[in-house]
């Protein structure tokens, strides 16, 4: 370890050295007991985690959230699971115990991992059968932070998740005095198959936020009468509603920041005019965070784990398993709350930024609810003879509380004729797609628009969008790509179910890539509600704007309605996961294999 | 008998006081933590240079000429304004006037982020280090140079040496 | 103790302590390597998974200022995303006999983004003599968020039947929902013993206001119409039954 040492920092140094005598301890005490399992020692129970070997046990552990009782599935005894720190060019060895009654793995999201270390049942391995111990080993070929989960089951929605954070070997581009995770996450107290089977019967279950008559009086007395009739219908005959925001919402979630609900007040202690960086997780299974720390402005500069040029801010919106490192400093000598409310508005994770524990700041009320757009639905950017001109997507839908909300992009005061619109075709192999059981809607005219982080957002405020990532470093392949995969992300909301082209992962064939071959994914989102693709293994480096400099990313949300690109180098050999990251859909189908032989 | 009994009671305690050893503790005041508290994963060390944080517009625009610009000024500039220099306060502990060095104790550095260390300045060779001697304490200005190197422009005992 | 014994213990110590230390890190499992087959037998993601829901949209009291007669109406399925087995019943009780007790057992296929394609049986089975028929039908989502049930019958005998259920929610709040609902059946020929006669038979209607505690549990008040029509109400004149009835419910609907 190099003599760099903030006075602040945590414990002695952890080296391999320690781990040794500290395992060789445990064995003397507890090798009259091995192999019987019921009296071998217990991995550390420390909430960080250092070094090159480790050990990790999943299992069952009692859990209080929201003041009753209940069992999570943790790793090591804790939700969130302990912050692994690795370095940059070590090899780590990782012994995962699985103490659970069914299979388990564990995925190490963003890492390059080779093939049969990427702990995806099916793909990388057979996943680690009840009490049976695997060891993960591969060499660290990256830093920044990451984070890791299970891939089996949903129990990664009831509590096996946490980070990681890999030292870079050539250090830091951005100084900083003081270093947190901060891991975003949902709970709830329901069984996650009973969540899935309540999705399955009635797919707004947990929306309590749907267009009432109450509602309705309210548009028709802004809007009028017939502009709001004529709204309803046109939802109504496509048989959806704008206010499908997040499949599960607070309804029965609690949002935690780093394990802690709101009340509990999770605090990051400074000194005023340090430099703290916050590795921003987003670990959920379901929840879009918007995160913001009134007060103070934060810097960007990495996203999912890969430089960025700094870039100030006031606000962005985090997808599940995307990761911000920001950078704040707060001068003041008083606390700030960090404050990362839900995308449907119905509850919020929130933890303080203070200079003595103890101490809290104003919570601020949560921002009025978004409402999807035609934008949305795929139909941005049309124009109507008079109202030419008035691209879809320049209009922010909002929904300013009892007052629902107001416009459809361009179609404000304009009754959708469907018939008079020539030109307004969907593309063939969209058109396939139409009317079957796994699809609901296709996006006539998806629109990019990468510039925007999506509807919700107050004016005034700075809020980050994909092309504002703007990577550091030249990217490492300069070919252009030799063709391009196009997929549909597509859903039929009434069944609840999710897939790529209209096809759950069990009706659909590999894709396959040449070792060594550079690709286009082009990826259009048919359904209204935002999907975070996460391809396993290879990098995804978005098409942004920003040329050789496009930022490289692990996961990529993609907007309802939105269509974008990113090109991938086939670099690394194996059978790579490729699914939307929101468990349920997952889950439900949204998944594909990647394989490059 | 009693030497056997010892030597056993030692041996079985000893592993123990290992993994107590073992554990990373925790830090920052844990024993006033009524409320959970973050774990802070320390400072970032020394840094190399980076470019300067672009502030967005609220219209989101994209500005290209803003990332190549900042690359070669070798600063990380901070809220103080365009300043590129910082400065410390510092005891020294060596004088190489051979390689024009000192070896400096310092207090941290806000505007760079430095915590306190001991470590080797080169000193620009314009500056005059007659009266630097070892034990002077000094108030010094440092500058980074191309290639990251921090280099002391100017450096003056504060008048309270030992 | 000897030397040579101390020697010995010392070196059975240290064999046990690394090995032990070496236990604790197990070797590597056999990993497969890449591109190997790893068979069907784990997937990663189970998205043919099978889900059972039961549903009572009717179970009430139902009242007209004299008597009280308790009606049920329910549905259950089993199966995948494409194919399930569906089961529907319904029944009056009424006067301590058990009238327009239909029992549906399908199989239901999804053919289209929102729609069902049912075909079974159907035993009418009450105090009245029991019919049987084959069953043929859709089930869905109508545009404008209608539930539609449209299902045809034939019986042993050739007799045609058919049945046309229809729904809406309306939500006055987000949890007080008001439900016009309707049933309708259809005979093509006159069934005396079961007081049913041919064409447009009997309609029974309702419009319940309900309240979702939770979603999954919700009491309902509301007013229904049973009324019989054309042959049926003869029939039922004949019998000394009332060929039109409306009638006070409360109730509640669940579902799990």
């Amino acid at each position: 370890m190099t003599a760099r040492r903030n006075a602040f920092c945590c414990g002695p140094a952890f080296t391999r050295r320690r781990f040794i005598h500290g395992a060789a301890a445990i064995g003397a005490i507890s090798f009259a007991s091995w192999p019987s399992r019921s009296a071998v020692a217990a991995p550390s129970r420390a909430s960080v985690l250092s070094g090159t070997e480790f050990q990790l046990e999943i299992g069952a552990a009692p859990i209080n959230i929201t003041g009753r009782q209940t069992t999570a599935t943790a790793v090591n005894g804790s939700v969130p699971a302990p912050i692994l720190r690795w370095r940059e060019g070590d090899t780590v060895t990782l012994a995962v115990t699985n103490r659970l009654s069914e299979p388990s793995s564990i995925h190490w999201h963003g890492i390059r991992t080779p093939s049969p270390m990427d702990g995806v049942p099916g793909l990388s391995f057979y996943g680690i059968a009840p009490g049976e111990t695997f060891v993960y080993r591969f060499p660290v070929p990256q830093s920044g932070t990451y984070w890791y989960h299970s891939h089996s089951a949903f129990q990664e929605q009831t509590g096996v998740y946490g980070a990681i954070v890999i030292a870079p070997k050539d250090g830091y581009a951005q100084a900083f005095d003081r270093d947190y995770v901060v891991m975003l996450s949902d709970w709830s107290n329901e069984d996650p198959d009973t969540i899935a089977g309540n999705l399955k019967f009635k797919s707004d279950y947990y929306n309590f936020n749907q267009r009432t008559l109450g509602t309705f009086l309210a548009d028709a007395q802004r809007k009028g009468l017939a502009e709001t009739v004529a709204d309803r219908l046109e939802w109504g005959k496509m048989r959806m509603s704008p206010t499908d925001i997040l499949d599960v919402s607070g309804a029965t979630y609690t949002y935690l920041l780093n394990g802690q609900p709101p009340g509990r007040n999770w605090t990051a202690l400074f000194r005023p005019g340090e430099r703290v960086r916050l590795r921003f997780i987003n670990g959920s299974s379901m929840s879009i965070f918007d995160v913001r720390i009134d007060g103070l402005p934060m810097t960007v500069v990495q996203a999912d784990g890969n430089d960025v040029v700094p870039v100030t801010v006031d606000e962005f919106r985090i997808s599940v398993a995307e990761t911000y490192d920001v950078i704040v400093q707060p001068m003041a000598d008083m606390a700030y709350t960090i404050f990362a409310q839900a995308e449907d508005r119905t509850g919020y994770a929130r933890g303080t930024l203070a200079p003595r524990a103890g101490m809290t700041a104003a919570i601020p009320p949560m921002d009025p609810r978004p409402l999807r757009t035609m934008a949305d639905m795929g139909m941005g950017g049309m124009e109507h003879g008079s109202m030419s001109g008035m691209g879809g997507s320049a209009m922010p839908g909002m929904d300013h509380g009892t007052i629902p909300g107001m416009n459809h992009g361009a179609m404000q005061g304009m009754p959708m004729n469907h018939g008079s619109m020539t030109g307004m075709e969907a593309s063939p192999e969209a058109k396939k797609l139409e009317g079957s059981v796994g699809v609901d809607n296709v996006a006539m005219t998806p629109t990019e628009r990468l510039n925007r982080a999506g509807e919700g957002f107050p004016a005034g405020r700075r809020v980050l969008a994909y092309t504002d990532l703007r990577a550091t470093r030249p990217g490492g392949d300069p070919r252009p790509p030799s063709r391009d995969i196009t997929l549909h992300l597509t859903g039929n909301m009434e069944r609840f179910i999710w897939g790529f082209d209209g096809k759950k992962f069990s009706e659909a064939e590999p894709i396959v890539l040449q070792h060594g071959e550079r690709v286009r994914f082009v990826l259009i989102n048919d359904s209204m509600m935002e999907h975070p693709i996460h391809l396993h293994g290879l990098w995804s480096e978005l098409e942004n704007g920003h040329g050789a400099y496009r930022p490289y990313k692990h996961t990529i949300n993609v907007k309802p309605g939105e269509k974008l690109s990113y090109l991938v180098t086939a670099d690394a050999p194996g059978r790579w996961a490729y699914h939307c990251h929101l468990l349920y859909h997952m889950e439900m189908g949204m998944f594909r294999e990647v394989r490059v032989p | 008998m009693i030497e056997r009994l010892y030597r056993l009671l030692a041996m079985s305690l000893a592993p123990l006081a290992l993994v107590a050893c073992m554990n990373t503790a925790p830090t920052i005041a844990e024993e006033a933590a009524a409320v959970p508290l973050g774990i802070d994963l320390g400072g970032s060390g020394p840094v190399t240079a980076s470019p300067e944080p672009r502030a967005l517009a609220a219209a989101a625009v994209m500005d290209e000429t803003h990332g190549a610009q900042q690359q070669h000024t070798g600063e990380m500039p901070m809220a103080h304004g365009p300043e590129n220099d910082a400065h410390g306060s510092a005891t020294v502990n060596s004088v190489d006037s051979a390689q024009h060095k000192v070896n400096l104790s310092h207090a941290p550095i806000r505007e760079i982020g430095w915590p306190s260390m001991t470590m080797d300045f080169p000193v620009a060779s314009s500056v005059d280090l007659n009266a630097i001697k070892p034990g002077v304490r000094v108030n010094f200005t440092i500058k980074q140079q191309p290639g990251g190197i921090y280099e002391i422009k100017a450096i003056t005992p504060t008048g309270g040496g030992r | 103790m000897s030397a040579f014994r101390i020697v010995l213990l010392a070196a059975a110590l240290v064999t046990i302590v690394t090995a032990a230390a070496e236990a604790q890190v197990p070797p590597a499992k056999e990993q497969p390597a890449p591109g190997m087959e790893l068979g069907g037998a784990v997937q990663p993601v189970m998205d043919r998974s099978i889900f059972a829901h039961v549903i009572f949209n009717e179970l009430e009291g139902r009242w007209n200022g004299s008597d009280t007669e308790f009606r049920w109406e329910g549905q259950g399925w089993l199966g995948t995303d494409y194919d399930k087995l569906w089961i529907k019943s319904e029944g009056t009780l009424s006067k301590g006999a058990l009238d327009d007790g239909q029992k549906q057992f399908l199989y239901s296929r999804a053919i289209t983004t929102y729609f069902d394609l049912q075909g079974g049986l159907r035993s009418d089975i009450d105090s009245r003599p029991t019919r049987n028929w084959a069953a043929f039908g859709i089930q869905g989502l109508a545009p404008y968020f209608f539930d539609l049930e449209a299902t045809g019958f034939v019986s042993g005998q050739g007799h045609l039947a058919a049945k046309l259920e229809a729904s809406y929610d309306l939500l006055l709040t987000q949890r007080l929902i008001l439900q016009p609902q309707v049933e309708v059946n259809v005979y093509s020929k006159s069934d005396p013993a079961r007081l049913v006669g041919a064409g447009f038979s009997d309609i029974d209607t309702g419009l319940r206001l309900r309240y979702e505690f939770s979603r999954k549990f919700a009491p309902y008040i509301g007013v229904v119409y049973e009324g019989k029509f054309g042959q049926t109400a003869n029939f039922a004149r004949r019998a000394g039954e009332g060929t039109s009835d409306v009638r006070f419910a409360f109730g509640v609907r669940v579902w799990f």
